[in-house]
């Protein structure tokens, strides 16, 4: 569904990287794994349509999302939802970073409604974002304030906000590594869950052992380039490349 | 010292219209410096958004510039509008000059450096990541400023606080652009509590002018407690 | 055209203010037949000499009343006065330094100057009299001995008509050189009163705004003008000249010539001679004569042969 084709990315005379390929289709879980500073947070912002890749094309459907008008690819943004390392919350209730991705694709009168009668008292939600927060254990926090949370809650509630909207595709980057075991947990419970709901997931992550856990596929991401994808137990079990089979055992240090 | 508390009641019995006096310069001084300042504000926070989070040549040239201009004297800002306004300045077909709308434009120039640098700074200290998270979850380029103004508010409300503060407790510019008028009635009608004050002094009416300065401190604490009370009830961020 | 616009811009500031305290409150006074000429403004620049009296007020509120036209009263010095009028953002001046009229005439800024009224100048100071001028009235004898005496003087220093007069009164005494004891003040002639209350020692002031403030200060005439017996050079004229709307095309000027003859013409006259504070009359009219004073119509030193050239 969505297709990154050899696409290079880079800074001026930095490159980042070469000529990568990536897919993902609903219903599975690709993990993105790889040292830090390989370049896994510049795929997914080009993932994400945060910028356009210097070569290279990125497809939604058989669309080429760059070739498009402003407006038709915000319709490819909005069908995207992505967690980020750092939780990136806004500075306001649990509820309000649920429902953002609801409040921006309201009409503007609707959207104003709500925040003039936000103003005067606290008002109902969509029913979505309960749902959303729910699915990541926190249905109970609604109306708390986000700087009253600890930093897996925070986490969690990033998670929510994503998912809040229904999206097709999500992106997550490194979404538990600043969490202790019972947060990851439940995070990877509910990206499996989102999966359950046909949703495509990439992740990208470090930690080779969440990757072994909840992805269906896996992109090894070494040296500016992805040099091998396959299914998760055939690229631990049995690497094509011999530097995949380093980084697994911990022999290549980077 | 010839200037007792005792006289204060043979000068209110001087003056029949004192109140209706005091009540018309209240209503010109802010209607001056709130249009001055809302103004201001459309202005400036579309300016303090694309600096804050655009990379140009000159930024930080262009940045300073601002700062500098948060300490502009008034009364060359008074000179200048007043150029601008006069029957011979490029504004003079619009017949301003001693009007409030020629103060309010002036105020706007006096507010307008406060409100963008301070603003500035204010969104300049939004982090990226949240923005950056907007975004991603479908927001427009609108949406994400909005959220960067919301992230921001109290920096943003302590821009506004400060650019009211400047407006209305300025002299040196309304007395020059306004000319300090009031009817015979003792209906005001450029005549703001600053350049009223001025007035009451120079005729050595100083309590008429400490209950003017009086009003204008308290005016000014009004508007801070009322701003700061909107900001700490989360502002309907809720 | 420029009045409507300004009328529009002022119902705009009306309505963004009408939630303000329900304190908008409109010339109600009393003007139950409709005027002729109704919600027209004109500006006059004048001195803060006469507008710190409190006069120009009780001379408006007539003229307002019966022509529905607002005077915007703005106070300055003679030389910002006769200046805003010659940038054409006022439209009537009425100031006291009659070389500086002239040369506004001279120069087509101003036309149809009238006189309007008379008070004098008087030296005063500290009830104690530090230098001892007291008594003779003879205004040259007493700034030579200030100066002798080095006995603080504060000067308007503002450019201003009692400024232009003093000048020429040190001229006149033969006081060239200025030590400690001569302080510029840079300010308005209230301000300088003020002054010299709290920290100098004499000043030459315009008997109105002496007399307005004399409540508000310690301060004690010692030379006297000439409405008191005192010499003619310390005579204080006022005139009023229309800005003309040959060179300005947007000034007031039929409105400014209406208030120029309700100024000068009886009703004006009267209001003038009944304005009293203190108890003493400020203001003396001479427009009214049956002698006629052609001279005032035109620049003092003005003769028919120059008209030939």
């Amino acid at each position: 569904m969505l297709d990154a084709r050899n696409i290079h990315h880079g800074y001026g005379a930095e490159t980042v990287f070469e000529s990568v390929s990536l897919s993902v289709t609903p219903g599975e879980v690709v993990a993105i794994i790889g040292p830090s500073g390989v370049g896994k947070s510049t795929l997914l912002r080009l993932l994400a349509l945060f910028d356009s890749p210097n070569r290279g094309t990125i497809e939604y459907g058989d669309t080429d999302v760059w070739d498009v008008s402003e407006q038709r690819r915000l319709e490819f943004r909005r069908r995207i939802g992505m967690v980020f390392q750092e939780a990136s919350l806004f500075d306001a209730s649990v509820r309000r970073n649920a429902e953002y991705g609801l409040r921006v694709r309201q009409p503007w009168t609707d959207r104003l409604r709500h925040e003039v009668a936000s103003l005067v008292g606290r008002t109902n939600g969509t029913g979505a974002e309960i749902e959303a927060l729910e699915t990541v254990g926190l249905g109970e926090k609604v109306e708390q304030d986000v700087s009253s949370l600890s930093g897996g809650e925070a986490q969690r509630v990033a998670f929510a906000r994503a998912l809040a909207y229904d999206p097709e595709i999500l992106l997550l980057d490194e979404p538990t590594s600043d969490l202790d075991p019972r947060n990851t947990a439940l995070i990877e419970d509910a990206v499996l869950e989102a999966r359950d709901r046909d949703i495509g997931v990439v992740v990208a992550t470090h930690d080779m052992h969440q990757a072994e856990r909840i992805a269906d596929r896996v992109a090894v991401f070494l040296e500016n380039d992805i040099i091998e994808v396959g299914r998760t137990e055939d690229v631990f079990d049995d690497p094509d490349d011999e530097r995949t089979r380093k980084f697994i055992d911990g022999e290549l240090i980077y | 010292m010839p200037l007792e508390l005792a006289t204060v009641s043979p000068l209110f019995a001087e003056f029949p219209f004192e109140w209706n006096y005091i009540r018309s310069i209240v209503r010109v001084s802010l209607y001056v410096s709130l249009v001055a300042v809302a103004l201001s504000t459309l202005f400036s926070l579309p300016i303090a958004l694309l600096i804050g989070f655009k990379e140009f040549r000159g930024k930080t040239l262009l940045t300073s510039i601002i700062n500098t201009g948060m300490g502009f004297p008034s009364v060359v800002v008074g000179l200048i509008v007043l150029f601008a306004v006069s029957g011979q300045g490029p504004l003079g077909s619009l017949d301003l000059v001693f009007t409030p709308e020629a103060m309010i434009l002036s105020q706007f120039v006096l507010a307008t450096p406060v409100i963008t640098g301070v603003s500035l700074a204010a969104v300049s200290s939004v982090e990226q990541n949240v923005r950056d998270a907007a975004y991603a979850m479908g927001g427009t380029r609108f949406d994400v400023a909005l959220v960067t103004i919301k992230e921001a508010r109290y920096g943003i409300a302590t821009a506004l606080l400060a650019g009211f503060g400047r407006a209305i407790s300025e002299v040196g510019s309304v007395l020059i652009v306004g000319g300090n008028i009031a009817g015979a009635d003792g209906e005001s009608y450029t005549r703001t509590l600053t350049t009223a004050i001025q007035l009451e002094a120079r005729q050595g009416r100083f309590e008429t002018a400490m209950i003017l300065g009086a009003i204008l401190v308290v005016l000014v604490l009004l508007v801070n407690a009322i701003v700061v009370r909107l900001g700490s009830g989360n502002g309907g961020y809720r | 055209m420029p009045i409507h616009r300004r009328e529009m811009l002022a119902g705009i500031g009306g309505g963004a203010t009408i939630g303000l305290a329900g304190c908008t409150s409109s010339s109600d006074g009393g003007d139950d037949d409709e005027p002729e000429i109704s919600g027209e403004t004109i500006t006059l620049t004048t001195t803060t000499s006469t507008y710190d009296t409190g006069l120009i007020d009780e001379l408006n509120a007539p003229f307002e009343d019966r022509y529905g036209v607002t005077v915007d009263t703005v106070s300055q010095g003679t030389g910002a006065a006769l200046e805003t009028g010659r940038s054409g953002d006022s439209d009537v001046v009425m100031v006291h330094a009659r070389s500086l009229e002239d040369e506004f005439i001279e120069d087509g800024y101003g036309v149809n100057r009238r006189d309007v009224m008379f008070n004098d100048f008087v030296v005063v100071g500290t009830s104690d009299d530090p230098a001892g001028i007291t008594g003779g009235n003879d205004v040259e004898a007493a700034l030579t001995t200030i100066a002798e005496k080095g006995a603080t003087f504060v000067s308007r220093g503002d450019d201003s008509g009692t400024h232009a007069k003093e000048l020429e009164l040190w001229d006149a005494a033969g006081v060239g050189e200025f030590g400690e004891w001569y302080r510029e003040a840079g300010q308005g002639m209230s301000e300088v009163i003020m002054q010299v209350g709290q920290t100098g020692d004499y000043t030459l002031a315009d008997r109105g705004s002496f007399l307005s403030m004399q409540s508000e200060i310690d301060l004690d005439i010692h030379v006297e003008g000439p409405i008191e017996g005192g010499p003619e050079l310390l005579a204080n004229p006022y005139g009023i000249v229309a800005v003309n709307p040959a060179v300005h095309d947007g000034v007031e000027y039929d409105l400014s010539m209406a208030y120029i003859g309700y100024l000068t013409g009886p009703e004006g006259r009267e209001i003038i001679e009944e304005y009293t504070l203190e108890g003493e009359q400020l203001f003396f009219p001479e427009a009214i004569s049956e002698e006629p004073n052609f001279q005032q119509y035109v620049p003092e030193d003005w003769a028919p042969s120059e008209a030939d050239d």
